[in-house]
């Protein structure tokens, strides 16, 4: 991490899991800087959000879902996992680490299962964070 | 449909390694409906791109655009313009839209996007299969709409092999025996007696055999 920089993180969430100025609180204080994104249903995550989210400086990308059978929509939840699976696979294949984004469940209205979530995922990439790639010197250069 | 899959990014980085403006060109027909380069495949790889470079530490400018048809000269047209502000055009259509891209932006660079695999159907959510060989010479009237060209392991057409089971190819356990199915669908018709009928050897002069084939239709030409 650069000194002084935030880390970034674009949390996508399901406005039935819990409401942003639940989560605001439970990230407050962090030197990271979120960024929410509501959607009425988890499956509208779509692949390009969320790579478009890395392409505007996010660090990690979280999307949080109901629990796995607690889809208001039946099965939104179970296709945003697929859709979180796929597209961790493709940063892998471009190398930008796939643990950069994850996907969590989430009890209905608990907002405080957020914050170890959002840790666990800052520990996860707290050594490589996506401000450092641009830094690279170009490939065949020292 | 034409059935096609994306290449993989490391395969797709290295063709458009060289150039530092690219136009990714989606078709909106059957590769849309395969996933495989509709407007959103579009819009991941382009994204996708942008990302992988800049991991690397490169530049790379990526416009994006679909059309309707990339197989038919009237509907690339309308992509001239952007492709006349870019290097090369990294096209997400099948082997045919490319070429014709290729034909008609002579001074293009082209590069492939997908692997053209099959002319098939969505069978259910997510899983595309091979239905149709192309072959130049259809007997599905025979089979009850079922190809043993295509879907017969062997390519049997006078009856099943008797190694399947469950109605499945002893080939491969996920896939159906098209002589199950051919018997299943005749019966169901009342057409049994189709089976009667000694099919000769296949004549593949009407397929690949002969060369690339051509298709005229004399009454379309002024």
């Amino acid at each position: 991490m650069r000194n002084g920089s935030k880390v970034k993180v674009t949390v996508f969430h399901c406005i039935n899991v819990f409401s942003e100025g639940d989560s605001r609180l439970a990230a407050k204080g962090e030197n990271v800087e979120l960024k929410f994104v509501r959607l009425p249903c988890s499956s509208l995550v779509k692949d390009v959000f969320l790579l478009r989210a890395f392409e505007a400086g996010a660090d990690a990308v979280v999307v949080l879902v109901c629990p796995e059978g607690a889809c208001r929509y039946v099965e939104g939840n179970l296709r945003a996992k697929k859709r979180v699976q796929w597209v961790r696979s493709l940063l892998d294949e471009i190398g930008m680490d796939g643990n950069r984004l994850a996907l969590f469940n989430l009890p209905p209205g608990d907002s405080s299962d957020a914050k170890p979530i959002i840790q666990k995922v800052l520990a996860q990439i707290g050594t490589t964070p996506q401000a450092e790639l641009s830094d690279r010197p170009p490939a065949g250069q020292a | 449909m034409i059935v096609a899959e994306q290449k993989p990014m490391a395969e797709i980085k290295e063709l458009v390694a060289p150039y530092k403006k690219v136009l990714i060109l989606g078709c909106g027909t059957c590769v849309k409906t395969c996933f495989a380069g509709g407007e959103d495949e579009v819009a991941v790889m382009a994204s996708a791109l942008r990302l992988a470079f800049k991991v690397d530490g490169k530049e790379i400018h990526v416009e994006e655009q679909t059309v309707e048809r990339q197989c038919e000269d009237e509907f690339i047209q309308e992509s001239a313009p952007a492709i006349a502000r870019n290097e090369a055009v990294l096209s997400l259509a099948c082997g045919a839209g490319v070429q014709a891209m290729a034909r008609r932006f002579k001074s293009t660079p082209l590069l492939p996007g997908v692997n053209t695999t099959f002319i098939g159907v969505l069978e259910k959510p997510g899983l595309f299969t091979e239905e149709c060989s192309g072959c130049g010479d259809c007997k599905l009237a025979v089979f009850g709409g079922i190809c043993p060209f295509t879907r017969c392991a062997k390519k049997l057409l006078n009856g099943p092999c008797g190694g399947s089971q469950n109605g499945k190819c002893e080939v491969s356990a996920e896939t159906d025996c098209a002589w199950h199915l051919i018997i299943e669908r005749l019966t169901a018709l009342g057409q049994m007696d189709n089976l009667r009928t000694y099919i000769p050897p296949k004549n593949w002069r009407a397929s690949l055999a002969a060369g690339p084939r051509r298709l005229f239709r004399e009454d379309h030409v002024i």
